[in-house]
């Protein structure tokens, strides 16, 4: 009790070293996310509307990536980005676009399996009107995606909440280096570990009102969360 | 008014999962012409009206238009959304009001100057003004039918295609898809609908085809002297 009365004590009294791990989280995880959300879109689309030889392999492939453990992703980017790796000259290792990049590679499969689903829900004729009055492929495409806003909305939200929570690949390819890729929950993992128990709820307590936000917000633009009566 | 205007479908096949649906039809179309298909259920009216939209890949097909070159549909493909436009049975209304659905075709249409004014006049002339504002999904299936002639006077095509424009409407709103109808005619749009019931377009006073064994035939022909429609038109000098 005491423990959580001291985390939201450092939360409201303005502690800048919590606010920056804060803001150093949301930089790189709502960075990897808009960088992840247009080849998911299109790749998802293609899945969904396409014809062609291996797509339901893609499909099957893309989902088993969505239970790939964070760690994994984060190991196999350190091979490629560790000096001996084929992008060890670039020097990203431990450094935030290192982060983006595990983050980006661990949202991928979330966006492109749910929007394919979200897709392959849709309604054709959606696709087919929107050409025959006219739309280019691209703005077709870009009706399509507005026709299924709330399920890719939903889509960008799960893998928002899975990349912003997840500590694996984060502590591999950032470092945890202070001031620089720290982020909540490699923050929370080595506070734990040192006995501050305040600062590590403290920042839990963010994710947990982030997560709320972002499903307020989610219901909110879906209606009222009910089926007509 | 439309321009002229003269498309050539020629030996138009197609099957799905080794069942031929379509083979070896032929249409030809051109400023206001009135064509009405009619065909038992899977006979493959909308297969048929769905390749000449350019939205169904058919197995083959020859286009020619205006009298140019013979060209494989692929190449045409294009062309024929660009001046062609299909109906579905249900019209999909896409989310937002009417006249957000009005305004998007206005918006793709750059022949329209003036959006607003060609937005208003259409809602006048589908008689949809009262209901501008309400949510286009949540119309009757006479209002949603409306809905899309008045896209497609916005869209202003060459060809109309309609599948089954009056399933599911009642006498009045029958009428009004009939009025609508004559309007493209008489502007020299052509209109070819495939439905189960020809004597609700007699009005149209459009010309009767078939199909029937994967052909598409002319109506008033006997079945013992069966012809491909190219045989009819050229026979009648189309």
């Amino acid at each position: 009790m005491a423990s959580t009365l001291d985390a939201f004590r450092l939360l409201f009294s303005g502690n800048t070293e919590i606010w920056e791990i804060i803001a150093i989280s949301f930089r790189v995880s709502s960075l990897a996310i808009l960088l992840a959300i247009p080849p998911a879109l299109i790749i998802a689309f293609v899945l969904a509307y396409g014809n062609f030889f291996g797509r339901r392999f893609i499909i099957s492939l893309f989902s088993t990536f969505l239970s790939i453990p964070a760690v994994v992703i984060g190991l196999t980017l350190f091979i490629v980005l560790s000096r001996q790796g084929p992008m060890g000259n670039m020097g990203l290792l431990f450094t935030q676009t290192a982060m983006i990049m595990g983050q980006f590679l661990l949202s991928l499969p979330i966006l492109i399996a749910m929007a394919h689903t979200s897709f392959q829900a849709s309604d054709r004729r959606a696709w087919e009107t929107a050409r025959t009055l006219g739309a280019n492929r691209l703005y077709a495409f870009f009706t399509v995606v507005y026709e299924i806003r709330f399920g890719l909305m939903a889509a960008m939200l799960a893998a928002y909440g899975r990349i912003i929570s997840e500590v694996g690949a984060s502590m591999m390819l950032g470092g945890n280096i202070a001031h620089y890729t720290r982020n909540i929950p490699t923050a929370i993992a080595l506070e734990t570990s040192k006995g501050n128990f305040a600062e590590g709820i403290a920042l839990g307590a963010v994710l947990l009102f982030l997560a709320f936000i972002l499903n307020a917000l989610l219901h909110h633009v879906q209606g009222k969360g009910s089926i007509n009566p | 008014m439309i321009d002229n205007f003269h498309f050539s479908f020629h030996d138009i096949c197609k099957h799905y999962r080794r069942k031929s649906i379509l083979n070896d039809v032929s249409i030809t179309i051109g400023n206001s012409d009135c064509y009405i298909i009619t065909g038992e259920n899977g006979a493959g009216k909308t297969t048929l009206m769905r390749i000449l939209a350019g939205i169904e890949k058919p197995d083959s097909a020859k286009i020619r238009i205006n009298n140019g070159t013979a060209l494989s549909w692929r190449s045409c493909r294009s062309r024929l959304s660009q001046s062609l436009m299909y109906l579905h049975q249900q019209p999909y209304m896409l989310a937002g009001s009417l006249r957000r659905n009005l305004e998007f075709t206005a918006k793709l249409n750059p022949a329209i100057i003036d959006r607003v004014a060609a937005v208003e006049q259409v809602l006048q002339w589908a008689r949809l003004e009262a209901l501008e504002s309400q949510q286009a999904v949540s119309l009757s299936g006479g209002q949603q039918q409306r809905v899309a002639l008045a896209r497609a006077r916005l869209r202003n095509p060459q060809i109309l295609l309609l599948d089954e424009p009056t399933a599911n409407l009642d006498i009045d709103g029958r009428d009004r898809t009939l009025i609508m109808l004559k309007a493209f005619l008489k502007s020299g749009t052509a209109v070819v609908i495939a439905t189960h019931d020809p004597s609700i377009f007699t009005n149209l006073k459009g010309h009767g085809l078939h199909i029937e064994d994967q052909k598409l035939r002319d109506k008033s022909i006997t079945p013992s002297r069966v012809l491909d429609i190219s045989d009819y038109q050229k026979s009648r000098g189309i």
